[in-house]
């Protein structure tokens, strides 16, 4: 199948036309136009881009195999997970967002539930004793902050 | 002054204690990366530049760090060559032919202590072509003028694919689309903002040691779930070893030979490790292997490939360190932590900052020193790490790569832009796209778009400027040849490595 080239390829096409558009829409500087202005390069971009994203789409590379359904589904909540890791860390807490989402990460690698909450609570103790103590860089204590 | 006086300099910088800590960390950390089946150099540079950032550490003592665990991550690549036949990144896979075979013999350590040795050798003679090739260089890079520099830049996107690459229209691309995210921000010469939807967060552009963390870590952890990498792997048992003088006499000529080639491919742009110990195994074989022992266990096919990558990977900083081209992902990323550092490659830094080069290259020498030291009697040590389970060590690698991101800015929005910018990496490897030209397009692009404006400014906007000197038409032409040669020579190259590669599958 060479599905995957063309799919990107026809995304690319229109990341190229909207960024050389914006390009073409910037504002003339302060003290009138240049030869060449904040807009050239950009618009040089825009043509190597569409040029290429044409050709991959007519010229298309045989597809690697995407993960099934259920995998990216997977991927997902390993990506979610990460991201409620930097939502975290802030108001909770460096060890317990490092702990959870170490932990889980372990987890739905296959490891079981126990080991896997071993592997977080260390690692999350252990590099935060690390960076702050040693490396004398401040992690937020959040709600182990009295 | 001559370059021998400048080299005592640099081992008086190298030589502090400050220096000599730095140069064992990184050793001993960049082992521990290399071993690990599945991290490479790159990675685990991307991985500790945001450390060395927020520690506040000096330029020196940065690039002396980063530029161990480099060279460290060389030498460790071949452990699980040779125990598991699981190269850690591409060029590794070249010991596999032969390391393995010994390993199955009964002979890992032999294996282990003569790859220490070859890297040893190339690493040591490369480091000493690049004190002799660099200087003269960036002597000639002085010459340069704007029209010159940006054919360069282009050269360098040209070359990058190499012959190694796939599709060179996928090289393009990437690093349009790296070359594309470096005009986001604050436009400097003239104020105008760019792409930044008036997002304060973006006026300064975007941050590529968020980039380079995202696209290569994370989404490396990606990966590694998707193929559900378990369990430990099952390695050979290690013997007592077992190495006389003339073990190591038979591999040396092997490994000049091997250290040789692999700075040479290093030194070219756009051939880079992958194709420094494929050539040299493949030389080896022709001339040594008279009895058809290669591929089954022969020293002399260990130690060739294993020069031949170190050799590249210290002749990989000669373009890096006087042209401000990286001819690898590793030095793109190593030139990423310069410039952040305010420091800009290029022919100006061997006058401007002559303490800091000459410090690196003799770190290079001291940090080749500790690693065989540390490489012969303490590679149970990193053995050892081998039999950890990806499951419990891959969350931990990931943890450690935020918290280096966080602790850069303490802002949490870039936290999430890393992980932004591994999911775009796990989707620009599906379809093929290769990361180090976007980086590297971050990376060169406010300097190659100064050098146009420049250029044009200079000839009130004629484009044939840009053509306007011998130098300059020199320079596409080889940018040309290396953008069209691939796609002749490419096919037969990757005909053999993948031939090569099936015969590792088959033993």
């Amino acid at each position: 199948m060479r599905i995957n080239d063309r799919v990107f390829g026809m995304l690319m096409l229109i990341l190229a036309v909207v960024y050389g558009l914006e390009a073409t829409k910037f504002p003339i500087p302060f003290g009138g136009h240049e030869s060449v202005g904040p807009e050239t390069f950009p618009i040089m971009l825009s043509i190597i881009l569409g040029v290429s994203a044409v050709y991959l789409m007519v010229r298309p590379d045989e597809d690697e195999p995407w993960a099934p359904v259920s995998m990216l589904i997977e991927l997902s909540v390993v990506v979610l997970s990460m991201m409620a890791f930097a939502w975290a860390i802030e108001p909770i807490g460096f060890m317990p967002a490092a702990a959870l989402v170490v932990s889980f990460l372990s987890w739905r690698m296959g490891a079981n539930v126990a080991k896997s909450l071993i592997t977080g609570v260390t690692s999350s103790v252990v590099i935060f004793l690390l960076f702050n103590n040693v490396l004398e860089l401040a992690l937020p204590l959040g709600l182990l902050e009295f | 002054m001559d370059t021998m006086s400048l080299l005592m300099q640099g081992f008086a910088v190298a030589l502090t204690p400050e220096s000599i800590m730095f140069a064992v960390i990184g050793a001993i950390l960049g082992t521990l990366i290399g071993a690990l089946p599945g991290l490479g150099p790159a990675n685990g540079v991307a991985i500790l530049i945001p450390l060395a950032f927020s520690l506040g550490l000096s330029p020196t003592s940065s690039l002396i760090l980063l530029t161990s665990v480099y060279a460290g991550a060389m030498y460790g690549g071949r452990i699980s060559s040779i125990l598991l036949n699981i190269p850690g990144d591409e060029p590794a896979m070249m010991t596999c032919l032969d390391g393995y075979p010994m390993a199955l013999k009964g002979k890992a350590a032999e294996a282990l202590a003569i790859s220490a040795i070859a890297s040893f050798i190339g690493s040591f003679i490369a480091t000493i072509g690049l004190v002799v090739l660099a200087p003269i260089l960036a002597k000639f890079a002085l010459k340069f003028g704007p029209s010159e520099y940006f054919a360069l830049f282009a050269l360098a996107f040209a070359t990058l694919g190499g012959i190694t690459g796939k599709n060179q229209f996928k090289t393009l691309m990437a690093a349009a689309i790296g070359l594309m995210i470096a005009t986001v921000g604050i436009d400097i010469s003239t104020g105008v903002q760019r792409f930044t939807y008036n997002t304060l967060e973006l006026f300064e552009g975007v941050d590529f040691i968020i980039a380079i963390v995202g696209l290569f870590a994370i989404s490396e952890l990606l990966f590694f779930l998707e193929r559900h990498a378990g369990d430990g792997l099952k390695q050979v048992a290690i013997n007592k070893l077992k190495l006389s003088p003339k073990d190591i006499i038979k591999v040396l000529p092997a490994s000049l030979r091997g250290a040789v080639l692999g700075f040479i491919a290093g030194v070219l742009p756009g051939a880079g490790a992958s194709l420094g110990s494929f050539i040299s195994y493949t030389l080896e074989k022709r001339v040594s292997d008279k009895n058809g022992t290669f591929g089954k266990g022969d020293s002399r096919g260990v130690a060739a490939p294993e020069a031949g990558n170190n050799g590249a990977a210290s002749g990989a900083l000669v373009p890096m360190l006087t042209l401000g081209v990286p001819g690898s992902g590793t030095t793109a990323v190593l030139l990423a932590m310069l410039i952040s550092l305010n420091i800009s490659p290029g022919p100006m830094l061997f006058q401007q900052n002559a303490d800091l080069v000459w410090g690196v290259i003799a770190a290079m020498f001291i940090g080749n020193l500790v690693l065989l030291l540390l490489n012969i009697p303490m590679v149970g040590i990193f053995v050892k790490l081998l039999s950890i389970p990806p499951k419990y060590l891959m969350p931990v690698v990931t943890l450690i790569a935020s918290v280096g991101i966080y602790s850069v800015s303490h802002s949490a929005l870039d936290l999430y832009f890393m992980v932004g910018f591994g999911v775009l990496g796990y989707i620009f490897r599906k379809v093929d796209i290769p990361l180090v030209p976007i980086i590297l397009g971050m990376l060169l692009g406010p300097e190659m778009e100064k050098s146009l404006r420049h250029a044009l400014v200079l000839s009130d906007g004629d484009w044939m400027a840009l053509f306007n000197s011998g130098l300059s038409i020199g320079l596409w032409t080889v940018a040309v040849l290396g953008l069209v040669l691939p796609i002749i020579v490419g096919p037969i190259v990757r005909a053999k490595m993948k031939r090569s590669k099936d015969a590792v599958k088959d033993a």
